[in-house]
């Protein structure tokens, strides 16, 4: 089987879920009943004015029309103008991504390289007590509250021990920011050899790098842990063991087993984890879509919350599509037809 | 009842032994009973607890580190924290319970009937819960509590609500598989109405796995709840929920006053702690096949 045609079909079967995603983002805003116009039109509006800014935001039309008219423009790329700063929430939001993903990439990065081989690990000698250690551990990881966690780190490293810089953006403010390369200011802060940028920009990663990878990686040594040992129960490497080999070796087949359902399961876990992610913005002012998105859903800001969310969805649609490519490059067993 | 009789202490010995083997079986999940247990009576009988009145704030007092007449110190207001904290149980549970008691009320049904009925409506419900789920929950509850109206029902209702596709698609799936058992076509040959056959037939063969999830979907709506609180939405400061507290407390972080947000973040921890170790714990006893021989 072709597998540019395999990319190409599973491409195809991502249409009817992408159309939910837009009914569903659509249907947010409709569900509460809630009126723009009062927040347009302001206290002294007119009758008039009420009902020329319904035609206007096209509120006049029948809920099916409504859709019909937002899913076009969704499709050529409008999302509307915000409600209160009554910019085009796209430039917003495209604005914003590469600062949210700088966030994300580390911090699923180092998350899933702590999970992965604590929850290997714990799987080869279950019930040991390194297996117990890391299950309370794991567990502790799931209960803690992010936004908490990042202000106990700005407590402790900020306020007391002065080793890191408040939790304001990133980068300081008395440094100006490298040049745009990639839209990570660490990296092109690097490539571009300006030590000082780099240095401030790695300080002001680090605390909220951390915080997303202690939470990612909690559940990560969980699954990976299930995984491992559903595969250690499996005939192939039973028969492996039988055989003689190696510990070493038994353990590399384990891991290569499991590999597939562990790409899968962290594939998944980003659509919560950029839930998450949002709130460590909030906390360490980070300036990027999960603030401007937090902030837009508490002013009540909703054409930026339905861009806001539609972004997040699309996001994991697209993180669900590329985890099934690589598995389809990884693993032989899957039928590409 | 004078509780002395033998067959009463019979029981209770009964009941000891199967408390003891079930905590044998699972230490964590009785940690976690435990921990649960305290903030239930913390939250029944907060009013012993509190040493001062959660909302009424000292003037005079405000700032203030932990001493002997503010453990926990006072906050912004001059509230005492230690009070408050304690008065914070009430919302963990108020609010948990009742959300997952809407979710498997929603969750449970909808699964019996995708799952028994199959076709259209079992495509389109898997569809939709598809969609929702490429949604981050925080996300998705935060935008439609803010949607929908801010008041503390409302939160409840959101959570539940959001929270019952995880129920509806464990029953789903164990109706699936019994859809076509014996037990279930021989309840059909003797001509019992549909109705009959989902909620006295298939209900009780396929709701375990969806109640061995409460305790952790009950974690979640803690930890949910508390974040919405966190942002301002649904639930305002100063009333004396944790993640409200949290809130009020971190302008104050920075500049070393800790004893505000820090506490109600450790309460909040521990209920959620102990509510996943309970449902860990619960689902190593009830699912063998996630017991590891040792």
């Amino acid at each position: 089987m072709n597998f540019s045609h395999f990319i190409f079909r599973r491409t195809l079967m991502v249409i009817p879920l992408l159309v939910g995603v837009v009914f569903l983002t659509f249907m947010l805003v409709r569900v509460g009943g809630l009126d723009p116009v009062g927040l347009l039109a302001g206290p002294t509006a007119t009758a008039e004015e009420f009902k020329m800014i319904r035609e206007e935001l096209g509120l006049d039309q029948p809920l099916w029309k409504q859709f019909v008219i937002y899913a076009q423009n969704v499709i050529r790329g409008d999302l509307g103008e915000s409600w209160l700063s009554n910019r085009p929430v796209l430039d917003d939001i495209m604005a914003r991504s590469l600062i949210s993903l700088e966030l994300l990439f580390w911090g699923i990065g180092i998350g899933t390289l702590i999970g992965v081989p604590m929850g290997l690990r714990a799987a080869f000698r279950p019930n040991g007590r390194f297996d117990q250690t890391t299950r309370i551990l794991s567990l502790l990881g799931f209960s803690i509250p992010t936004y908490w966690l990042g202000l106990v780190m700005l407590f402790v490293f900020f306020y007391l021990l002065r080793w890191a810089p408040p939790g304001m953006g990133r980068i300081s403010l008395m440094i100006s920011p490298p040049d745009f390369i990639t839209g990570s200011y660490l990296i092109d802060s690097l490539l571009t050899a300006d030590w000082r940028a780099a240095h401030s920009a790695l300080a002001h990663l680090i605390l909220p790098v951390i915080c997303l990878a202690i939470v990612s990686a909690a559940p990560i040594i969980k699954q990976t842990r299930a995984i491992a040992l559903e595969v250690i129960a499996s005939d192939s490497v039973r028969y492996a063991r039988a055989c003689g080999l190696q510990t070493r070796t038994v353990r590399s087949i384990v891991f290569k087993n499991s590999a597939t359902p562990i790409i899968t399961f962290v594939g998944t876990e980003i659509t919560g984890l950029v839930g998450t992610m949002s709130l460590i913005e909030y906390v360490f002012a980070w300036g990027g879509l999960g603030q401007y998105g937090l902030n837009a859903i508490v002013r009540g800001d909703f054409t930026a919350v339905q861009g806001y969310v539609l972004t997040l969805a699309l996001f994991s649609v697209l993180v669900f599509l590329v985890v099934d490519i690589i598995i389809a490059i990884i693993e032989p067993r899957v039928d590409l037809s | 009842m004078t509780g002395r009789s033998p067959s009463n202490l019979w029981t209770m010995a009964r009941l000891g032994n199967r408390i003891r083997g079930i905590s044998r079986l699972s230490p964590t999940a009785t940690a976690g009973v435990i921990i649960i247990l305290l903030f239930g009576v913390l939250a029944l009988f907060s009013d012993m607890f509190m040493p001062h009145d959660p909302v009424s704030s000292f003037t005079d007092r405000i700032l203030q580190p932990p001493s002997a007449q503010h453990w926990f110190g006072t906050d912004g207001n001059g509230m005492d924290v230690f009070s408050r904290v304690i008065y914070g149980a009430k919302f963990g549970f108020g609010i948990a319970i009742p959300a997952v008691i809407i979710a498997v009320l929603i969750g449970v049904p909808v699964g019996l009937i995708a799952g028994y009925r199959g076709g259209l409506l079992d495509e389109v419900l898997m569809r939709i819960f598809d969609g929702l789920r490429v949604f981050p929950s925080i996300i998705l509850a935060l935008a439609v509590v803010a949607a929908t109206g801010q008041s503390l029902l409302n939160v409840v209702l959101v959570l539940g609500f959001l929270d019952s596709p995880v129920f509806a698609r464990l029953v789903r799936s164990e109706v699936l598989a019994l859809r076509s058992s014996i037990f279930v076509e021989s309840a059909i040959a003797a001509g019992n109405p549909t109705w009959r056959i989902l909620f006295l037939h298939l209900l009780p063969n396929s709701i375990q796995g969806a109640m061995a999830q409460t305790a952790v979907r009950a974690a979640w709506a803690v930890r949910i709840s508390a974040t919405l609180a966190f942002l301002g939405v649904g639930i305002q400061a100063p009333t004396p929920e944790w993640g409200a507290m949290i809130r009020q407390g971190a302008e104050f972080m920075v500049s070393g006053q800790w004893w505000v947000a820090i506490f109600p973040g450790i309460a909040l921890i521990l209920l959620v702690f102990g509510l996943n170790l309970f449902g860990d714990g619960i689902q190593d006893i009830l699912d063998p096949r996630r017991r590891v021989s040792k």
